[in-house]
């Protein structure tokens, strides 16, 4: 019995040319977007990889220069696509894609995307995550907005009915039926992005692609399932389908564009940002109280380095070192200032962390978001792929940083300001290389929105269904 | 003399049938006029031509003496319309829904002006300042005659008014009709009622598939003549 | 006449009854509000913080002060001093944020070269700019058009399906003047609300009164008109409430979402920027190379620039300031092309954009208020532009210092020129803007009329 309804609901619907119309839209503006994606990707990736590529190579092969001189020319980290980036740009258009990285100072990520365009880009972006996140629950409510509503209008529930099925098993057929007929729509575009991924794009194929890929397809296909059940909900709850329709279309509304930026501005209305200036003038403060790298060595800090390197060494003046003191001084110098940096910009990530949860927290309210955590997060283009950059990047900078102290350090007396070391030295140090962190630990990042997610899947399979049971038949 | 209510040769086809062939028909001030005939006769179709709700393939319908088709909007001001559902605005009240009518119609009546239509029509005094949305179908079907009533129209055309009425209501309802003709009100009547049609109907025609093929003065039949006539004819149809 | 205000009044007391109506109007209200509370707070904020920048200025000079009590060589000064360049909101722009929360406000400049500082930003929540504002322009731009569907959607097709038409259209009224008066009552109050809260937002952002008062109402006016004329386009196609739903918040996604994502597609492949990873690589090689080059060489290519200095002391020992800052600003000059040919790369965008705005209202209406409140692209490229001449004058404040080896004493600080830029409304775009938008509005209510005529309404 309910086999055979399933089958009525996916036959009929294959036969309703409005809305096999409305599908094949949605199916090529997916097609569309992927290949968009594909090749937006490439674009950006050639261009970073070149760019990152060229900086190596200068950095490799520069000038006989003096160690110091060498943190000051420093190099740049250009922020690579994650794989899966291509069918979820995220906030990849909103981050800055190159940071600098030279001794004494942490600059920001510049060139983000968003700063490259009009106000045109704010409208959106053809991604994928687009179509699965806003176009395809809106492809579900037009297949499923008269499930009930029309079966009522025409009388056919009561002759349902009658043959000795119950309301809850009408349901659950007809959400099956709908299910393959979004499967059918879906699928193509599944398939062909990951065929994409793991066909000849030049996409490595690692263990951990597949489980981020696997997690995304998944989380679209609970997202997906999620919208059918609520939809075939509603329209029971409704009498007449065009206010069903109206139903869904406000739920749809108030969920793709009016929570997701409330709750974003609203995040950034409690917690306040600090403007970079300020920050780098509480840095500048906080750093001035410590040992200054490139000072005169007037100060009591660098006293008592001097005395502390005296003791260890057993001498009594800088010149008898059997280290430069130069170098051990900037090290110093560069190890205080980058903790306190790093205390600011964790506090600065704190503060937009709070910003975010009101939005993670939203997910309760709205499965949109929370698939669109999700999703982003396994895109690898979330807040905290950016911040993980960041830190590996800084990170890079700090050793290079002190890399090259010590080798002021250890091969350049103290005093000398002269000496310039072969660039055979400057191949000692390892190019940037960015790995993206595992797909568990772009999960655990975003916990909040995968327990929403699931909290949504047995919401509406438990208490809508129960709802069901008291709809009003006649 | 002139006519209130004419058709010359009015006809209506639709893309696969001919819903009404050549009608030739005149109604008088003050004569109830009861068309019978079975579902999809072309009863609705001729109210609609007189309402001009439906454009005519040949021939003309006229009210008052104008022709509708190309006096729409002219010829409503002559006439009241009783569909078989009436159907109102289920977010006003009874008297609010009245109310628009009348003023659209063209009169400004007071509340108790309205009131008085209403409870005339048979709507209880209680009923009258609720939302429709709760009415039942036999209420609505009495706020449809206030608003007819109401309109002290020159022509009356019902379809099928007294489907959902009670025995009655519909029984108050036929005294209304007869009131109104002695007044000088033309109305013209599709209804199933064959016994209803005789006790009010000043002429009863009889419709078939789009035709119109009998009319009797209601004077000449008894109420069993007219019930062998009338399926008579619908034998002939088969 | 008398019958179209008897229609109108019966509407409002339609609509006065209905639940779900009044609920989406007082949403829209309240968010129309939150717009303009949130749009108002974020300027307020961005001057707070621009103001706040005069305070670490203010310190940074002392902390100097402090260090060099009886002054320096001006070198020291160029190298640790920080000054600001800022870009003041527009009296307007809290009412159209636009890219005034990507784009930074401030640029922190030293007298070093400036394309390694030009393009520093500011401190963003990228979640937050990707969810983008919810300022009184979204609203009008996103929500209203909403609000009109929601009010539109079966203006016709209700009276059918509750069955009210046949009983209407037996009254002495035409169809046209039922469609008219309940799309003139539902224009009444939909544009009554937009401009009551243009008002309010003018009023509580204590804009500049000048011409854009008229402009902007216009622009909100002809824009609702619009959103109405689709409304009677797809009411005069005579389908029922969910055909109508369905097709009405079709066209909006397709002109406020999928529209403007292929256009951002379609820019982004035309007008390609790969110049500025180019640029930021290049002036880091240009000016590290400066170290290494000989003196002589570096002071040559500048004096070839100010030949004023040229009489100037010759450089001795392995450093010397004006060297430093020479090479500094040969660094900027190597990549001037570049820099150029970047920001003609911005604006070449944002003409793209205009032209192609045609293809999809909302993105008119965007731009024409982005235009208004001075926030969008060209005006950061202005800002940019402005900077770039601040840092010029910065250099010409230190150079006679530099290069006639004066004393920079704690005296000369109050001379030290200071930025300020206030972004400008960019009046020829809402001009073209606006033409654009009157024309789309005559054509949507010409195709709705043709239509309507073309269409034979049926009673049922």
């Amino acid at each position: 019995m309910i086999k055979s309804i399933a089958k009525k609901e996916f036959i009929s619907t294959l036969r309703d040319r409005r809305f096999m119309a409305l599908s094949i839209i949605v199916l090529l503006l997916l097609l569309a977007a992927t290949v968009v994606g594909l090749h937006s990707y490439n674009t950006l990736q050639a261009e970073r990889d070149a760019a990152q590529q060229t900086v190596n190579d200068q950095f490799a092969n520069s000038e006989d220069r003096h160690p110091h001189r060498m943190a000051h020319y420093g190099s740049y980290a250009f922020r690579p696509k994650s794989s899966i980036s291509f069918l979820d740009f995220g906030m990849d258009s909103y981050t800055g894609a190159s940071v600098f990285m030279e001794a004494h100072k942490q600059n920001s990520a510049n060139f983000s995307q968003a700063q490259q365009s009009s106000s045109l880009i704010r409208f959106g972006e053809m991604t994928v995550a687009f179509v699965l996140q806003m176009l395809i629950p809106l492809l579900i409510i037009f297949l499923c907005f008269g499930a009930f509503t029309q079966e009522k209008e025409t009388g056919t529930l009561k002759i349902l009915l009658s043959q000795g099925v119950s309301l809850r098993q009408v349901a659950w057929a007809k959400v099956a039926g709908y299910s393959k007929v979004v499967a059918l729509v879906v699928a193509p575009a599944m398939l062909l992005a990951s065929a994409l991924l793991f066909g000849k794009g030049g996409f490595d194929l690692s263990g951990d692609v597949l489980v981020r890929l696997l997690l995304f397809i998944g989380s679209y296909l609970v997202y997906f399932f999620i919208f059918i059940v609520l939809s075939v909900v509603v329209s029971a709850l409704h009498q007449r389908s065009s206010t069903a329709l109206v139903m869904l279309l406000g739920i749809w509304i108030l969920c793709c564009v009016i929570i997701p930026k409330a709750s974003a501005n609203l995040g950034a209305t409690l917690y306040t940002t600090p403007t970079k200036a300020q920050m780098d003038a509480d840095v500048h403060e906080e750093v001035a109280k410590g040992i200054d790298g490139h000072g005169s060595g007037q100060d009591e800090r660098t006293e008592a380095l001097k005395q502390e390197l005296f003791k260890k060494y057993k001498v009594s003046s800088i010149e008898k070192l059997p280290v430069n003191f130069d170098g051990i001084r900037m090290a110093a110098g560069e190890e205080h200032s980058t903790q306190v940096y790093q205390e600011h910009f964790d506090e600065l990530t704190d503060i937009f962390r709070k910003q975010n949860r009101i939005s993670e927290y939203a997910s309760f309210l709205n499965p949109y978001l929370a698939v669109r955590h999700l999703s982003m997060g396994m895109a690898g283009a979330d807040f905290d792929h950016y911040v993980h950059f960041q830190n590996e990047a800084e990170q890079y900078r700090y050793n290079l940083a002190q890399g090259l102290n010590n080798i002021q350090t250890t091969r350049l007396k103290y005093g000398d300001k002269e000496t310039r070391l072969s660039s055979d030295t400057w191949k000692e140090f390892q190019p940037f290389v960015y790995e993206t962190p595992q797909a568990g630990w772009a999960l655990t990042n975003h916990i909040v929105s995968f327990i929403a997610l699931f909290m949504w899947l047995a919401l509406v399979s438990l208490v809508g269904m129960q709802l069901i049971d008291k709809t009003k038949i006649a | 003399m002139e006519y209130i209510l004419e058709a010359k040769q009015l006809r209506k086809e639709y893309q696969d049938k001919v819903a009404l062939k050549g009608l030739d028909l005149q109604i008088s001030a003050g004569e109830i006029f009861c068309l019978l005939g079975q579902n999809g006769a072309g009863k609705s179709t001729t109210i609609n031509l007189f309402l001009g709700f439906i454009q005519p393939s040949s021939g003309a319908a006229y009210i008052n003496g104008y022709e509708v088709a190309s006096n729409v909007t002219q010829v409503k001001e002559y006439l009241a319309y009783i569909p078989e559902n009436v159907m109102l605005y289920p977010n006003l009240t009874g008297m609010e829904n009245l109310a628009l009518f009348s003023s659209l119609a063209g009169f400004d009546y007071s509340k108790e002006e309205l009131m008085h239509y209403l409870v005339q029509a048979g709507l209880p005094a209680d009923a009258v300042s609720r939302r429709v949305g709760g009415y039942s179908k036999g209420m609505r079907q009495k706020v449809g005659i206030a608003i007819a009533v109401a309109k002290h129209a020159k022509v009356l055309l019902l379809d099928e008014p007294t489907s959902g009425l009670d025995p009655k209501a519909s029984n108050e309802f036929s005294e209304l009709l007869l009131n109104l003709s002695q007044q000088g009100t033309a109305i013209f009547m599709a209804t199933h009622d064959i016994f209803r049609s005789k006790e009010v109907g000043t002429r009863i025609g009889i419709m078939r598939e789009g035709e119109l093929v009998d009319v009797q003065p209601a004077a000449n039949l008894n109420a069993n003549e007219l019930e062998n006539l009338y399926l008579n004819y619908m034998h002939v149809a088969r | 006449m008398k019958k179209f205000w008897i229609l109108i009044k019966f509407e409002w007391l339609n609509f006065r009854a209905d639940k779900g109506l009044l609920i989406l109007t007082i949403l829209t209200l309240f968010a129309g509000l939150y717009g303009i509370y949130y749009g108002t707070t974020e300027i307020n904020r961005q001057q707070e913080n621009i103001a706040a920048l005069d305070v670490l200025t203010e310190q940074n000079i002392e902390e100097l002060k402090a260090k060099y009590p009886n002054g320096t060589d001006a070198g020291d000064i160029g190298y640790y001093h920080t000054t600001f360049a800022v870009n003041h909101p527009d009296s307007w722009a809290s009412l159209s944020l636009g890219q005034r929360d990507v784009n930074p406000y401030y640029i922190k400049l030293r007298l070093l070269n400036l394309q390694s500082q030009l393009y520093d930003t500011e401190n963003i929540n990228p979640l937050k700019v990707l969810s983008g504002n919810f300022d009184l322009a979204f609203v009008l731009v996103y929500l209203f058009p909403l609000l009109i569907i929601g009010l539109c959607f079966n203006i016709l097709s209700v009276e059918k399906e509750q069955g009210t038409l046949p009983l209407l259209l037996s009254q002495p009224i035409g169809l046209p003047l039922i469609v008219g008066a309940k799309l003139t009552f539902r224009m009444m109050l939909v544009l009554g609300m937009a401009l009551l809260l243009s008002v309010v937002a003018m009023v509580w952002g204590q804009v500049s009164p000048d011409m854009r008062v008229a402009f902007w109402l216009s622009v909100v006016v002809l824009y609702c008109l619009f959103w109405f004329g689709v409304a009677f386009v797809v009411a005069a196609l005579q389908k029922n409430s969910a055909f109508n739903a369905i097709t009405m918040l079709g066209v909006w996604l397709l002109l406020t979402i999928i529209i403007p994502a292929l256009l951002n597609v379609y820019i982004a492949v035309k007008q390609p920027m790969p110049q500025a990873l180019e640029l930021t690589i290049k002036q880091r090689e240009v000016v590290h190379g400066g170290w290494d080059k000989p003196k002589r060489e570096t002071m040559d290519k500048f004096f070839a620039l100010y030949p004023q200095w040229t009489d100037t002391t010759e450089i001795q020992g392995r450093f010397a300031w004006r060297w430093y800052y020479a090479f500094h600003h040969l660094g900027d000059v190597a990549v001037a092309d570049l820099a150029l040919d970047y920001q003609e790369g911005l604006q070449a965008r944002h003409q793209l954009v205009e032209q192609l705005n045609v293809w999809s209202v909302p993105v008119n209406v965007q731009t024409i208020f982005n235009a208004m409140a001075g926030s969008d692209l060209p005006s950061y490229v202005s800002f940019l532009q402005s900077a770039t001449q601040y840092h010029d004058s910065l250099r010409e404040f230190y150079y006679p210092f530099l290069f006639n080896q004066v004393n920079f004493t704690n005296a000369d600080y109050v001379n030290e020129p200071r930025h300020s830029f206030t972004s400008s409304p960019d009046f020829a775009t809402v001009h073209a803007g606006l033409y654009k938008l009157a024309l789309s509005v005559l054509l949507v209510f010409a195709v709705g009329m043709l239509l309507f005529r073309r269409i034979k309404a049926s009673v049922k």
